[in-house]
Formats: C-alpha cells, sequence, structure tokens
C-alpha cells in the first residue's frame, strides 16, 4: 500500500510544479462553466422553470458539473496510450506494482488538485452570481451522491482504460479516444442537461453507462429521484461498472501478452 | 582573406528554474521561483579559415555544442561577436542560411512516415534550388551516399546507417560552403561511425567547404581533424594541431608488455610509472626521452612474449587538459 | 533573388510552394495512419453534429434565445465554427509547439532560410480539417438561405470581419507559438484558448454584461466570432467595426514582436 501512497505524492508535487498548466487548465475549465451558466439563465429568462429545473436549480446543475468535470473526467487515457506506444510500460509491468494501482494513484493525485481548485472556483461564482443555490439538506442526498460520484469516477477512469488499450495493437489509438472523450461529454450530461434531449435519445442513452457519470449524479443531488430509485440507479451503476472493470482488465491482459509476444 | 569564421569573446549564459524537492517544496514553488545562472560559454575566441576542417572537443555540457548553434544563428549571444562567411549568424539573413548547413546527431530534419525523397522536395523549395539544380546536386549525392532506393521508401523503415545518409543528403543539397556538425556519430555503430567520417572528409576535399564538428569520440576527431579546438566549462583550453596538442600535454607515451611468466610489479619501477599489472601484462608510462632505453631495458631482463609503445590516449590528454584547468 | 516581378511576388511565391509542398506531405504522413484519422474525423463530426441537435432540441423548447431566433443562433453557431475551422486548418502548427521545440526540429526551422514562425504554424495542415469544412460551409450557406434578404454591405461587413476575427486568431496564435519557444512550460497555453473559444459558441449576448466586456475587450473572442454575425444582422454599429479592425491591427505587430524577443532569448533544448 505505501508504495501507492508514495506515487500518490510524487504526483501531486509534479502536479503542482507545473503551476502554469495547472491555472491554464483550471481557467479553461472556468471559461466553459461561466459559459454554460450564461447561456442557461439567457435560456430560462423570465420563467420560473426551465425543463423542470428551476433557476437555483440550474445553478447547482452548472456548478456541480464543474466539480464533477475535475473529480471525474480526469483518467490516465492519454499517459497510457503513450506509455504503451514508447514503450516506457515494460519498465512498470516488471515491477512487483500493479500498474492499474499505479495508474490510480496518479490520477487520485490530479483529482485532488482539481477538485481543490474547482471548489475555489465555484464559490467564486456562486459569489459572483449571487444566485441561490440547491442545497439538499437530507443527509441521505449526499451520501447517495458521494458514493455515486465514486462510482462515476471509477467508471469513467476503466473505460477510458479500456479505449487507451487499444494502444497495445495499433499505434493510431489517439483518434479513438479523442472521439470517445468528446461522445463521453456529450452523453453524460457534461454539457448539457439531457433532459434537452428528445424522448427517444434520451432513453437511448440511458441504456449506455454515460449518463451514470454525470446526469444521473447530479439529479440525485438536485433530489430530483426519490431515494429508492436513487438506490437503484446506484446498484445500476456498480453493475456497469462491474462490466466495465471486468472487460477492461480482459483486454488488458489480452494487450499485455501480444504486446510483450512481439518484444515490445 | 578574410577568414571563414571569426569569433570575438563569445559568450552565452542560461537562466533554469530551480526545482526543490518534496511536497512543500512544490507548494512554495507555486508561488516564489528560484532561477539558477550557468555561463555556457565564456569568452570563446578564434579564427578559421575557408576549407579547413576543424574539430571541437570537450566533455558533455562543456560548451561546444553551444558554440556550434550560436555560429548557425541558432541561438544569440550574451555578448561578444562573431561572423561566419561574411554575416553575423544570429541576424539571420536568408543569404547567410543558404550557404550553410546543420546536422545534429539524434536529430533529424526529414519527415517520419514518408520518403526522404519528400524532404529533399521540401528543401528544394525552402532553398530555392532551381529543377535542374536540384537534380544535378542529388544525382551526385545519391551517387556518394549511395541512396538508391532508400529515397522512395519512408524513413521509418529505414535502417539507422541508411537515415544518416538521408540526413547528410539532405544537409548538402544546397551546396553550403559551411558545413556544422553536431555529434554527427553518435549512436552510430563503429562501421557506420566508419563510413560517416570518410565521406566527411571526401566532401571536405570535393567542395573545399569549411566544416566544424562537435565530437566526445575521440576518434571522429583523430581521423577527421588536424586542428582541434578544446572546450572545457565554456572555455577555450587548447587551439591548435592535433599532434602539437598530443606532444605538449603528453610528456610521456605508453609502454604495454605481456610476459611469459609472473613478474613482480614493485621491480620496474625504475623503468617508468606501473599504471597496470595484471595477468602477466604490465601498463607502464614512460617519459618520452627513456622511452628507447626503458623498452631495451625491459626486452633485455625479463621475459618479454610482446611489446607496444603507444602515444597517450586522446582522452587521457583531454581529461588532464581538464583537470589542469 | 528578385524575379521578374520584384522580390515581394518571388517570396510570395516561394512560401505559396513551401505550405503546398507541407500540405502534401503532412497529408501522406496522415494517410498512413488510418485508424488515427477516422477516430480524430469521426469525432470532429460528432462534436459539430452534437452541438447542432443541441442548438436545435433548445429550441423546441423556447422561441429565441437572448433575442435571436433559432435561424440567427445558428448563423452566431456556423460563423463561429468558419472562423475556428479556418484557423484550425492555416494554424494548426501551434498545437505541436511544445513537441516541435523538444524534438529539435525548431532548431532546423531556424537555421533555414524560411520563417520559422510559418515552419511552426503552419507545417502541420490536417487535410480532415478541409473536409470537415466543405460541410460546414454547406450548411452555412442554407443558414444564409433562409435570412431575409441583406444588403452587399452587410455581407462586406461579415467578410471583412471574418478576415479580421482570423486575423487576431493569429495573434493568439504566434502568442502561444513564442510561449513555447520561450519556456518549457506554458504548453497547454493553446488548450486555453481552445477552452475559451469554446464561449465564442454563443452569441456573446447570452452573457452577463461583465462577461460580455470581458470577451470584447479582454480576450476577444466577441470579436472573432460573434461580430461577423452580427454585422450580416445589421446589429452591429460602425464604432465596433473599426475597433475589431484596429484591434487586429495593434495586437498583430505586438505579437510579432513577442515572437521575435522569444525567438532572441530561445535556449535550444539538446546539451
Amino acid at each position: 500500500m505505501k508504495k501507492y501512497r508514495v506515487a500518490y505524492q510524487i504526483a501531486l508535487q509534479e502536479t503542482l510544479q507545473r503551476r502554469s498548466t495547472l491555472i491554464m487548465d483550471r481557467l479553461g475549465g472556468f471559461a466553459v462553466v461561466v459559459s454554460l451558466y450564461s447561456f442557461w439563465t439567457a435560456l430560462i429568462g423570465d420563467k420560473a422553470t426551465f425543463l423542470g429545473y428551476t433557476r437555483a436549480e440550474m445553478l447547482t446543475y452548472v456548478l456541480a458539473l464543474n466539480i464533477l468535470r475535475s473529480f471525474v473526467f480526469t483518467g490516465r487515457g492519454w499517459q497510457l496510450v503513450g506509455e504503451i506506444s514508447s514503450g516506457r510500460i515494460s519498465s512498470y509491468l516488471i515491477r512487483p506494482l500493479s500498474y492499474h494501482g499505479y495508474a490510480l494513484a496518479l490520477d487520485l493525485a490530479q483529482k485532488t488538485i482539481h477538485v481543490a481548485a474547482s471548489f475555489f472556483e465555484v464559490s467564486l461564482l456562486a459569489v459572483c452570481v449571487r444566485g441561490e443555490l440547491f442545497l439538499p439538506r437530507d443527509p441521505a442526498t449526499w451520501l447517495l451522491f458521494s458514493v455515486a460520484v465514486l462510482l462515476s469516477s471509477l467508471l469513467f477512469f476503466f473505460l477510458e482504460f479500456m479505449v487507451s488499450s487499444l494502444a497495445f495493437w495499433t499505434s493510431e489509438s489517439g483518434g479513438p479516444l479523442f472521439c470517445f472523450e468528446l461522445f463521453l461529454q456529450f452523453a453524460a450530461g457534461a454539457f448539457f442537461p439531457l433532459d434537452v434531449l428528445p424522448l427517444g435519445l434520451r432513453r437511448a442513452l440511458e441504456a449506455t453507462p454515460f449518463p451514470y457519470m454525470v446526469y444521473f449524479p447530479v439529479r440525485i443531488f438536485l433530489e430530483k429521484v426519490p431515494p429508492f430509485e436513487a438506490m437503484g440507479m446506484l446498484g445500476m451503476e456498480a453493475l456497469w461498472l462491474m462490466a466495465v472493470f471486468t472487460a477492461a482488465m480482459m483486454i488488458w491482459r489480452r494487450g499485455v501478452r501480444s504486446y510483450a509476444a512481439e518484444g515490445g | 582573406m578574410a577568414a571563414a569564421i571569426e569569433t570575438k569573446g563569445l559568450t552565452k549564459d542560461y537562466r533554469s528554474p530551480l526545482k526543490e524537492p518534496g511536497l512543500w517544496g512544490g507548494v512554495k514553488s507555486l508561488f516564489d521561483r528560484k532561477y539558477k545562472d550557468t555561463r555556457a560559454v565564456d569568452g570563446v575566441s578564434f579564427s578559421i579559415e575557408e576549407g579547413e576542417l576543424v574539430g571541437f572537443l570537450g566533455a558533455n555540457g562543456a560548451g561546444k555544442t553551444t558554440t556550434l548553434k550560436m555560429l548557425s544563428g541558432l541561438l544569440t549571444p550574451t555578448s561578444g561577436a562573431a561572423t561566419a562567411l561574411g554575416h553575423v549568424p544570429w541576424k539571420r539573413e536568408p543569404a547567410f542560411q543558404r550557404s550553410i548547413s546543420l546536422v545534429m546527431g539524434q536529430r533529424s530534419q526529414l519527415w517520419w512516415e514518408i520518403p526522404a525523397y519528400e524532404t529533399f522536395r521540401l528543401n528544394q523549395a525552402i532553398y530555392g534550388l532551381s529543377d535542374a539544380d536540384f537534380k544535378k546536386h542529388l544525382d551526385e549525392l545519391v551517387d556518394l551516399l549511395e541512396l538508391g532506393e532508400h529515397l522512395s521508401v519512408p524513413v521509418k523503415k529505414l535502417s539507422l546507417g541508411q537515415r544518416m545518409r538521408c540526413e547528410l543528403a539532405a544537409a548538402l543539397l544546397h551546396r553550403p560552403r559551411l558545413l556544422l556538425l553536431d555529434e554527427p556519430t553518435i549512436g552510430l555503430d563503429v562501421v557506420m561511425q566508419k563510413n560517416v567520417r570518410e565521406f566527411i572528409k571526401a566532401y571536405n576535399k570535393r567542395s573545399g567547404a569549411t566544416i566544424m564538428l562537435t565530437s566526445h569520440n575521440m576518434t571522429d576527431v583523430v581521423a577527421l581533424c588536424r586542428r582541434v579546438i578544446v572546450i572545457e566549462k565554456g572555455r577555450l583550453l587548447y587551439d591548435g594541431a592535433l599532434d602539437r596538442l598530443v606532444e605538449r600535454y603528453a610528456d610521456h607515451k605508453i609502454l604495454r608488455a605481456r610476459f611469459t611468466t609472473d613478474v613482480e610489479p614493485g621491480d620496474l619501477k625504475g623503468l617508468g610509472v606501473v599504471v597496470k599489472y595484471e595477468e602477466r601484462c604490465v601498463t607502464l608510462e614512460v617519459p618520452r626521452a627513456k622511452i628507447a632505453a626503458s623498452a631495451a631495458a625491459l626486452l633485455r631482463s625479463y621475459p618479454v612474449a610482446d611489446l607496444n609503445v603507444e602515444e597517450v590516449a586522446i582522452d587521457d590528454i583531454v581529461r588532464r587538459l581538464f583537470t589542469h584547468a | 533573388m528578385p524575379g521578374p516581378k520584384g522580390p515581394g511576388v518571388t517570396i510570395i511565391h516561394k512560401y505559396w510552394r513551401i505550405w503546398l509542398r507541407t500540405a502534401s506531405m503532412a497529408m501522406q504522413a496522415q494517410l498512413t495512419y488510418r485508424l488515427g484519422s477516422f477516430g480524430f474525423l469521426l469525432g470532429k463530426m460528432i462534436s459539430l453534429f452534437f452541438f447542432f441537435a443541441f442548438m436545435a432540441a433548445v429550441f423546441q423548447h423556447v422561441e429565441t434565445v437572448a433575442g435571436y431566433s433559432l435561424v440567427e443562433t445558428a448563423l452566431f453557431f456556423m460563423t463561429f465554427n468558419l472562423v475556428d475551422m479556418t484557423a484550425q486548418i492555416l494554424f494548426r502548427g501551434v498545437y505541436g509547439a511544445r513537441r516541435t521545440v523538444s524534438e529539435g526540429d525548431f532548431d532546423f526551422y531556424l537555421v533555414q532560410p524560411c520563417s520559422p514562425l510559418f515552419r511552426m504554424t503552419c507545417s502541420t495542415v490536417d487535410f480532415l480539417d478541409i473536409v470537415t469544412i466543405i460541410p460546414v460551409i454547406v450548411m452555412t450557406g442554407m443558414v444564409f438561405a433562409r435570412l431575409p434578404t441583406l444588403g452587399w454591405l452587410n455581407y462586406a461587413a461579415y467578410g471583412l470581419l471574418m478576415l479580421n476575427g482570423v486575423g487576431l486568431i493569429y495573434a493568439i496564435h504566434i502568442l502561444v507559438a513564442a510561449l513555447a519557444v520561450r519556456t518549457q512550460e506554458l504548453e497547454s497555453a493553446i488548450w486555453i484558448y481552445r477552452d475559451i473559444m469554446f464561449m465564442g459558441k454563443f452569441p456573446v449576448d447570452v452573457y452577463a454584461p461583465a462577461v460580455r466586456w470581458a470577451l470584447t475587450i479582454g480576450i476577444p473572442i466577441a470579436v472573432m466570432t460573434t461580430f461577423p454575425a452580427k454585422a450580416l444582422l445589421g446589429r452591429l454599429s460602425p464604432f465596433w467595426i473599426v475597433y475589431a479592425l484596429a484591434l487586429t491591427a495593434v495586437a498583430l505587430p505586438l505579437s510579432w514582436h513577442f515572437w521575435k524577443n522569444s525567438v532572441a532569448r530561445y535556449t535550444s533544448s539538446s546539451s
């Protein structure tokens, strides 16, 4: 366990070292949040609700989005692709270290810093906007939300891992990974609440694991679903996570085997 | 005739950020950056005539590559002056750039996924070569470097040696008057190194181009350059003929002998300094004046199976130079 | 060597040839990566499609957004895409600026008789971008067809401000390239540009006044993407048009100056 903790600490330092990169990343994310918020506010106009969301709920959706993006949507996919294609991964495979554990530790370090920054930005935005926020009073909601977020980040991590593992077979996995991440953001409701979409499309997306990453957790937070249904969603998400995890591991093992067979 | 290259007091300073270890150091670096200043090149002055083949010797980080880069116009010096082919290099005038070429070992200007020929055509456009000139120069280089079908194969599919030859062709298409080579043989095997060296020598003779090369591979310098410039910690230590470098700084020669039976090394002290004794083989350092006498004495008094007299290795000379400086 | 038409024309001719050569080489190189290219192409198309679908879906629920109808909002979005994609085609090299510097390619750019800035920004033309801009042009045409008849002056202003937008974006890319040359960090400066450009997808009027000002005066996304469409619809006063042109006229020399300064301080990455 210790080695993962050390990896975590080192990664934490490294991210702090590259301070300009960090600031740039956060500024960029902030810009996205501001535009989304402004757009939604413009949409809601003078009406009381839009798509069933009140002003306060809308603002909360956007702010929660910022936090979720920095916690859920960071992964080690691109690094994995880089390490496989450059051959650096061989050095990890021979160490008494689980690559996944290691990657998770590194990812956690990233998440720590980004979430901290995100909270800061969100508070800043909330103050600037002087808007009402929707904060659930039921402690069960907070608990369910936390579990959902945890599951979501693991789900994203392993999904991305799965797609990045393509790099074992082709040097061109950057393209599919790019495509995947883009599609994911839309389908997860990270740009706009899926309520906007026509019913048919929405139902189709809800059959995939994607909406579980952002859309459902936020809905749980906004208490748009009764607790019983929320638990059902979490159960579904857990099932998806297990399926994705199994698939990712299987592909990983195959990949490592074929990679080693070629002599790296 | 004005020198091809002339430098006066060339100096280059670098500034690099300091990174403190540890987590706290990481957080601190977010707010307060400290820097370290290094003087890579310190007041280097020399003059090179047209057509010379000069070698720059020095340890890693000694400043030889930095000097070369300043002469190519890549870097602007912190202070000092230089002219090459009548131009100030870092002004990067097109007329100057059209008459020089830079080759960097381990770095390639060839595009990786496509045939080298395509990069050649790009260079044709960049250097403004007419189709006739391009064809003429290319044919000549293909001949000299034996490129043949290598031109139409994607560069990534070529062997290291083939790639190096294509790289040289790309650099010489426009017939530069000044050729700068930075560690051209690094990473190549012994045979390839020899081929590259021979090509450089031949090219220098054919075209009369001025050639400057940096290397920390002594064989390159010894084989190619009559004149060397030794740089250590940014300062010019020696500028002159290579053989005089050996003479001046090596006041002794090396005597190696193999014996048929075991010999007590202490007994040999009178003949010279015993550097090494291993399995009946001894290595002695003998002052130049006494070399003949010591060799004769060895043969007379000891059961010698094999005897060799050598010059001190250039590496050792350079090392000694560095410690003297 | 000045030709019969004069040195200026020869230089343009030379750079045009170099651009064509590198574009053709980049395309050849890219064709060796079929899966990757397909993935990127698909990703771009998905992004375009989703945003469009999102716009359409939104308008199922509302009549106007910040006072603009669906057609008008679509115009803003398509204009944004045209400007953004043109910039992508022309200045894509800057996205790989850090790698160009660290792998030593930039060293070659400096030694060869061709503007290193030109090589840096234009060396990796992605022909996929050229492919994807075609449907965008077509869709823009469809949006134009749905607009009420407008005077030729409006169209002229639109064209002028679009060119102006591309020029302003070029200034930003020069700045980013200069940063890549100057320091090993700030590698992701170009990505923050892309994130902020995200804000340009919407007509600037949706943003609160403070943000709108920031986007017009501070980081002038508005000038690049919203202004042309607004001018076309006749909702931009001459003052702002002059402002837009003046801004680019100032930004370009400034960033060029910064570039020259950064190159002078360049410290090559090998030993």
